[in-house]
């Protein structure tokens, strides 16, 4: 089973049609919580896997940055999707995204201090001894940050990473996000980061609003957001990069263009 | 003081992390009081931008309620939530149906939408919804039932 390579798209049922239909196509991902395991994958994931492009599970709802230890049956059908899909490897987030009984809906940033590294590095732990594959961690978009940080976000993620193995999948579209929100350099947080450990890359669109750059996935990938993805892969080109489009689908050809814009910046062959 | 637990567990250490971060998630999605030293406008984007995700995923559960509120959709959601935690997409629109029911500004679709859903599945409001126990002949006439009436309502598909 190879791993993440060249450009993918997040696989959505609302665009399964479309995703069949890339010829080039190596890889996708699926949101793991959307997938039963009691049944067989959905059709259009079987043909996909029958054409060997690989399935890589993303969870979304593990919430590994929480205090309280991650629940094994969330860990358990991660691992099942995982098998199910005979995927190369998992990811998640380094989030927490419910905390005192109360759901947030959305990954939520963790403070940057030693204490929330225990405890991420202590989930991970956990959710490793029960995977049947590697787990990437991807750093999130976060509009707001803690007040008490002891870290900056290379130091922090860079401890994570070391302390548990785990790969990276950096985000280049939440790289651009937090930096123009928080008016920092993002080239400065690319050289502060482990560039070898990442498995493969996401790229989304956003667009401002009050203020504020939201990483939203409805919306096209700025031209910025490209821009950075060129300078990562002038540094060190990552095996694979994906794009995420969650809502407010544009017409196929607007979408098969930002896939080849998508692999113009980062020097892979075209899948369209 | 520390931030209750719904559930009942014991209340987490105070200026632990896992209190710390309770008081954070009530502050975005319970309406409580944002825990001292984080920045207002930055956290106060995050509730926002929660609240809009969250109109879409119950929008994605009610599409008639939501097409009837048309472009009334997203303030009322966001009125009605905004000190709300969430149960899920399907249960919050079901919730916020009864609500504007309850109040008559429950717009005609959103009200076929709320019967259907009412007639098949048994909802307390607490839990979440059980599908009724009824013979599947009657299940396909309040599907059809629905159907005719929607189409004679001229619903937007």
């Amino acid at each position: 089973m190879t791993g993440p390579d060249g450009v993918g798209i997040g696989w959505r049922p609302e665009i399964a049609g479309f995703v069949a239909e890339l010829p080039g196509l190596r890889f996708v991902e699926v949101i793991a919580e959307a997938v039963p395991v009691a049944g067989p994958p959905p059709d259009g994931l079987t043909e996909l896997r029958e054409r060997g492009v690989a399935v890589v599970p993303h969870g979304v709802r593990l919430s590994l940055g929480g205090a309280e230890p991650v629940e094994p049956a969330r860990v358990a059908h991660l691992a099942a999707v995982a098998d199910l899909v005979a995927a190369p490897l998992v990811s998640e987030h380094i989030a927490f995204v419910r905390a005192g009984g109360l759901e947030a809906g959305h990954l939520l940033p963790l403070p940057r201090t030693r204490e929330a590294v225990d405890v991420v590095c202590a989930n991970v732990a956990r959710a490793q001894a029960e995977l049947p594959v590697p787990l990437a961690l991807e750093p999130i978009a976060a509009l707001f940050d803690w007040p008490d940080d002891e870290l900056d976000e290379a130091a922090f993620l860079t401890e994570i990473l070391d302390r548990t193995g785990a790969l990276l999948l950096l985000d280049i579209a939440n790289v651009y996000a937090n930096a123009r929100n928080r008016g920092t350099d993002p080239v400065a947080l690319l050289d502060g980061l482990p560039l070898e450990r990442i498995a493969y890359l996401h790229i989304a669109g956003g667009a401002e609003q009050g203020g504020f750059y939201h990483d939203t996935h409805t919306d096209p990938v700025p031209a910025a957001v490209l821009d950075l993805l060129a300078e990562l892969c002038s540094r060190h080109r990552p095996p694979a990069v994906l794009l995420e489009r969650d809502g407010h689908y544009p017409p196929a050809a607007d979408l098969r263009a930002e896939l080849d814009a998508v692999a113009h910046a980062a020097g892979f062959p075209v899948v369209t | 003081m520390t931030a209750a637990d719904p559930r009942g567990g014991a209340p987490a250490a105070p200026g632990s992390l896992a209190d710390r971060q309770a008081r954070l998630v009530a502050a975005l999605v319970a309406g409580a009081a944002p825990p001292p030293g984080f920045a207002p406008a930055p956290l106060a984007a995050a509730r926002a931008a929660l609240l809009r995700k969250r109109a879409g995923e119950v929008a994605r559960h009610w599409p008639l309620l939501a097409a009837g509120l048309g472009a009334r959709w997203s303030a009322t959601f966001a009125e009605w939530a905004a000190d709300r935690p969430t149960g899920g997409g399907l249960r919050d629109g079901w919730d916020l149906a009864r609500t504007l029911r309850t109040r008559g500004t429950l717009p005609p679709l959103g009200a076929r939408e709320l019967a259907v859903r009412e007639a098949l599945f048994r909802y307390d409001g607490q839990r979440p919804p059980r599908r009724r126990r009824l013979p599947a002949v009657t299940t396909l006439a309040i599907q059809l039932a629905a159907r005719l009436r929607l189409v004679k309502g001229r619903a937007p598909f």
